[in-house]
Order: structure tokens, then sequence, then C-alpha cells
């Protein structure tokens, strides 16, 4: 792991729109909103920010069109096609691109209209158009969204050890839990696990209705800029301390011809993190954990580590990752609560986390004042949060993690 | 080959489909086909233009015995795609194939989607899905002289490991 960067890059910036599912705007106007939230909170003036990066499914806007709209001029711009698991490795590139003197300051963002236009369960116009290639052998069974794509996976897994629509609902209640105390969270009402038992099925024998995230239209944004640059800059920096990905497991969108089936893509990319951020799992205050439904959220904490494997089912149901737990997961309600964005939400909640200074209802939040009351409408900072990890989620055979602290090494 | 459409949904396969076109072309003879290394020899479970164990670039097409189980499945009990709704609840299955299952490595298999159905080709009853369960590979009309891999139930004993999640009472 030659020219390991721990601790010389930072997030110094973070922000977004509305979650909503009707937006009534572009990803355009979306993006230049969420860009401009996140220099203000950096402190950044436009002409500071000489870095672009973003991801996107054929549904967002190009940097090169939102330059315009806020007056940056780019020495470096990507816009990369990708969905979950590219916020972190995005920040990696940028850190990259940096390093290579390419540009100074990036702002990685991520702009869709996940509900009101690109749907991304492929409903409508979507599920109508001509397939080709691998699509062949799989729409005309009708297998076409991601909840389909990633189940035989799971199934596979509840079928080895054992695991019970229950266990899962736990990780719903859990990250609703959280969600009732964020103002932005697009489904803040507190569920229980008979709640997600009773909304209807979707996929037997993987996911119930409230298993899913919430298809969300919004844009997000997190600035990336070296150690030295953050000194001058607005918040104390979040140093990331290692991250790693894309990685894949062996046969990538084929690894179901490969085995073990129920492994996923944290199996690889875990101890590559963990090494390079210098860190162990028992130095981690909170997690980010890809919920794109809450079977992404069981099979990842498996294979990154948290529990042995098949350990996961009592892993989610100990208490650990809700708030107040060892390790809370998912503070801001996740995809499943808070909104879909494909993995941004969760690196910037963890960002204003290891600030100490979450937007929940504590009347002083904003200066990181928090009462520590969990209840719901109530606080949702954890206390004296140091260490977070980010474990994004693509495909089973697809994943990415981002180790960040408050604290040097 | 001309594109054709079963249930609403056009299957585009251009006459440069190294991959698809072959094993089209196979199954409207209601043959199975994958491909098989001309060097190694082994049989891949996607029609892909490499060998993932040697890297060749040469192959050709192999029929395969059409038997197998039921490595994993789901049953869809909403589907976004409005051709499909009058069909829920129905199983999509993963089946192994008899051939090459556990090789080249322990959890390697040559692993086919489609539908689990009836002799009629309508789709099976959920309570009938499950893991381990011994299946053959049927061809389904459709338009033309097109025809659809399906998958149906065989009077054989389950194979290996054998697991069914509780169906809903109808």
């Amino acid at each position: 792991m030659a020219g390991n960067p721990r601790d010389k890059y930072c997030i110094v910036g973070v922000g977004e729109t509305e979650y909503s599912r009707a937006s009534g705007r572009t990803t355009r106007a979306m993006g230049a909103e969420a860009i401009r939230n996140a220099m203000h909170d950096a402190g950044l003036t436009p002409d500071q920010v000489d870095g672009m990066l973003s991801y996107h499914g054929g549904d967002s806007t190009p940097s090169t069109s939102i330059q315009y709209d806020l007056g940056i001029r780019p020495n470096f711009y990507m816009d990369c096609s990708g969905g979950g698991s590219s916020t972190e490795a995005l920040v990696g590139l940028a850190i990259g691109a940096i390093e290579a003197g390419m540009c100074d300051v990036v702002a990685i963002f991520r702009s869709m209209n996940g509900y009101s236009n690109i749907r991304i369960g492929g409903t409508g116009a979507r599920a109508a158009a001509p397939i080709g290639g691998p699509d062949l052998l799989k729409r005309p069974y009708g297998l076409i969204s991601a909840v389909q794509q990633f189940s035989y996976t799971f199934t596979r897994h509840m079928a080895e050890y054992g695991v019970k629509s229950e266990d899962l609902a736990a990780i719903k209640v859990a990250h609703s839990n959280h969600a009732s105390n964020n103002p932005k969270a697009l489904m803040k009402h507190r569920v229980t696990v008979d709640d997600v038992m009773n909304s209807r099925w979707i996929i037997r024998p993987v996911a119930h209705l409230l298993d899913c995230c919430l298809e969300t239209d919004n844009a997000t944004c997190v600035i990336v800029t070296s150690a030295d640059r953050a000194k001058d800059l607005k918040h104390k920096p979040i140093y990331v301390k290692g991250v790693q990905g894309r990685g894949t497991k062996p046969g990538g969108d084929f690894h179901y011809q490969h085995g073990p089936i129920t492994r996923v893509a944290g199996h690889y990319v875990g101890p590559r993190v963990f090494e390079l951020a210098g860190v162990k799992h028992e130095d981690i205050d909170l997690t980010g954990c890809y919920d794109a439904f809450t079977y992404t959220v069981l099979l990842q904490f498996e294979d990154y580590g948290w529990c042995a494997k098949g350990e996961g089912k009592d892993y989610v149901t100990s208490g650990i990752i809700n708030l107040g737990g060892a390790r809370p997961n998912n503070l801001s309600g996740g995809h499943l609560c808070e909104g879909y964005t494909h993995g941004m939400n969760m690196v910037i909640e963890n960002v204003r986390q290891l600030r100490g200074t979450v937007d929940d209802y504590c009347p002083d939040a904003i200066q990181g004042e928090h009462t520590y009351d969990y209840s719901e409408g109530g606080c949702r900072q954890v206390r004296d949060a140091k260490i977070s990890m980010n474990m994004g989620w693509g495909t089973p055979a697809v994943g990415s993690s981002l180790i960040m602290g408050n604290i040097l090494n | 080959m001309p594109n054709f459409t079963y249930r609403g949904i056009t299957l585009s396969i251009p006459d440069n489909d190294s991959e698809y076109k072959g094993y089209f072309e196979a199954a409207a003879e209601g043959r199975l086909v994958v491909k098989k290394c001309a060097d190694c020899g082994l049989l891949r479970g996607e029609p892909g233009p490499g060998c993932p164990w040697c890297t060749s670039i040469n192959w050709e097409w192999q029929q395969v015995s059409g038997k197998g189980a039921i490595y994993s499945y789901q049953v869809v009990a909403h589907t976004v795609i409005p051709s499909f709704r009058d069909l829920t609840p129905f199983a999509i299955v993963l089946v192994e194939l008899d051939e090459q299952r556990g090789q080249p490595s322990e959890h390697d298999g040559l692993r086919i989607t489609g539908n689990l159905v009836d002799a009629d080709f309508n789709m099976e009853a959920e309570a009938n899905v499950g893991i381990g369960k011994r299946v053959e590979a049927v061809f389904q009309p459709v338009e033309g002289d097109h025809k659809l891999l399906q998958w149906r139930l065989i009077d054989e004993p389950a194979q290996g490991f054998t697991w069914a999640h509780a169906a809903p009472s109808a």
C-alpha cells in the first residue's frame, strides 16, 4: 500500500437539497443547490473550488453544465457512470486528483430525480424499453429491479443461516428511530417490527415494502481537500483515514456463478480499508452501512467482520446498531428513511456526526450543543464520536468503504 | 437475428451479438447451450467472450443435459413490469446444472435463470419452489419461431442442501 495518504486529506464541506418525491425541477437545478450549500458549509467561494466529480446512471447533469451555474472553473472534472458505493470511491479519486497536482479542492456531487423521473426500480417506460446483452437472460423472466437483482444472494443466505424476516425488520426499526430525530428525513415516523412484517410483500423471502429504501428526488455534495488547505476553512476537518473501492468479488456482474454466493464485496474491501486507516473494528464509533434494502445491511455487517458469517441476525437485533447502542448505524435514517441518494447521505451524516453538529431537534445543535435525549423528536448526535466507517454497496459483488475521523492516529 | 417480443418486452439480438445470438438460435431448436472453452475445455454459466480460468478467447457452443437443481430463487409478489402483473406471485429460479457442479473450485457451478413453470408453461405454484428441487429445461414457444428457456420440476429426489420459505396460504 505505497503512498498511503492517511489523514492528509479531509472532507470540509457537505450539503444537500430537500429530500422529496416531487422536486419539480431539474437535476441541474438541484445539483447547483447542493454544491452551493456544501461550498457555503465549508466557507469556500466558487473560485476556490477547482475540481468536480459526479456519478450517475444517465439521470444527472454533467459537471460542465453546473459549473456555469455556480461560477466554478474546474482544473479537473470527471462525470462517472456509477451507482451505490461510488461515493466512497470518488472520495479516493478526489484525493488522487489532488495528489497528482491536477486540482486542490474537489466537489463530489450526485443529483437525481429518483422518484419523479428515473426511478431506481426501473418502473414504467424503462421496463418497456428493448433489452439486449445480459438482460436477455433476466428480464424475460420478470427479473428487473435492484431488490430482485441482489436477491439470489440473500435467499440463499436466509436458507443457510436461518435469518428471519423479523431480523431484517429490526434494521428498519433502528433506522426509523434515527430518522425520527432528523428534520430532513422523508419518512420520519418510527415503525415497529410488526409494521414491517405487515407491509406488503415485494420479493419473497427477502423483502417486504418497508425493507426497501425510499426512491427520492435529491442532490448531495461533499467537498474534499488537503489537510493543509483545510486549516483556514470553517469547520474542524474530518480526516480521511482510509478509503477503498469500488472493489469486487470474483465474477463481477456474474458473481453468482462463483461462490460462496452469500459472500459480498465487503469481504475483499474490508481488510484493505482497515489496514489503510490503521484502525481496528473496536475503534469505530459509528457506521454508515448502505441500506438499499435491509438485507444489504446485514450482509455487509457480516462480511466487513462486525460479526461472524451467519451471525448478522444477532448483530442487527442486539441493539448495537441503535442510537444509544455501542456502534449505531445510519444515524440520519439512511436510504430506508431519510432518502435514497446512492450512498451520499450516509457519508454526509457521518461528517456531521464527527463534527458534533448534527442537525437534529436540539435547539443549539448547530453550535454542537446536544441533549443526548434520543426519544422521538429529540437528539441523534452520537456522544464523543471520533471515528466512523462507511460501507457502500453497489451489488453483492461491488462495494467501497471509507473510514473518517476527527482525530489524527 | 430478428428482434422478438415476449410479454411486451422486445428482445434485441443483433447479428453481431457474439454473446447471446448462438444461445437464442439453439433455444429456438429447443436446445440449451453454454459456451465451452476451446482450449481448457471448461464450460461457463454466462455466455461471455473469454474463459474466466485460462483467458482463452476461443470457444464453441456446447449442448448440456438441461437437468439441474434450484440453487436459489425469488418469488415476485410485486412486479414493476406491467405485463407481468397478472402472473404474481411467480417464481424466478437460479438453477445449477448437473454439468461441472463444484468445478473448477468448490463453490463454482453453471447457474442459469428462468421461471419455474408447470406442464402448460403456466407459473408453478409458489408452494412448490425450493432450493435443492430437481428441474429440467423446457422451451416455451413465443413469438415467431422463437423459444424461451424455462424450468420445470421433475420427479427426482431433491439434491444436496434443501430449503423453502413458508409460502403464504393462497
